[in-house]
């Protein structure tokens, strides 16, 4: 795990990691979110940053530390269903003890095929809650048969 | 794969802190009742998978295909 990490400078502390999609990133501590428990099949990976993909898009990149090959496309699952509000995330938002509500950041993992971006999906129902504000975050997930783990963002032909 | 026999009302500890119940048999179903820490993630199997399954593709994205998907979103 610690290989991946340059000796932090004494005066920034910033990390240098070489990430597979993003070449060699600075990270400050402070950016460090932990997903405790990991993300399903990843479990044992827990320190993520929020990447932001470019400016106007919908998309952020939830980048591993612990593994810095690994990371996912994500978004705001607001951006695909307005009326997303599976009633678990309130019950875990309240678990997790936000000082403010607006602290809270839902995101929904997107499935984009390699080469095939046209068929990309979102996994409604395994969203990652993040309290942006004490940097914690985790995947939960909804059984609800309005969610799908494959509900298909794009129509099948533009 | 370690294999115990349960009567209803009798239970088993997993560590410390996971406790699993059994409730009740009903012919071929039986209700368990597990009371394990907040941070430890309990699941049917076939939920789990899914997610599993689900997270290890959304893995394997690209950044061309991403790039190529927000010029379409700012389009529509």
């Amino acid at each position: 795990m610690a290989k991946n990490f340059s000796t932090p400078s004494a005066e920034t502390s910033t990390m240098s990691i070489t990430t597979r999609h993003f070449g060699v990133i600075q990270v400050r501590p402070d950016q460090v979110i932990l997903l405790e428990p990991g993300l399903l099949g990843f479990g044992q990976y827990h320190r993520y940053i929020l990447i932001e993909h470019q400016r106007e898009s919908p998309f952020l990149w939830l980048q591993c530390l612990d593994n810095p090959d690994l990371a996912f496309v994500v978004t705001d699952p607001l951006c695909l269903l307005p009326e997303y509000r599976p009633p678990q995330l309130a019950r875990v938002i309240e678990e997790m003890k936000p000082e403010s509500p607006e602290d809270m950041k839902i995101l929904v993992i997107l499935t984009i095929p390699p080469g095939r971006p046209q068929e990309m999906t979102a996994n409604l129902m395994g969203p990652v809650v993040i309290d942006l504000k004490r940097r914690r975050g985790r995947q939960i997930v909804v059984e609800d048969p309005r969610y799908s783990h494959k509900y298909r963002v794009l129509p099948e032909k533009v | 794969m370690l294999i115990l026999t349960r009567k209803i009302g009798e239970g088993l500890f997993i560590g410390d802190d996971i406790r699993i119940t059994i409730l009740e048999v009903r012919g071929k179903q039986i209700r368990l009742g597990i009371e394990a820490p907040a941070n430890v993630v309990v699941l049917r199997e076939e939920i789990y998978r899914r997610i599993q399954e689900e997270n290890l593709q959304a893995a394997e994205a690209r950044g061309v295909d991403v790039t190529q998907l927000a010029k379409l979103w700012k389009r529509e």
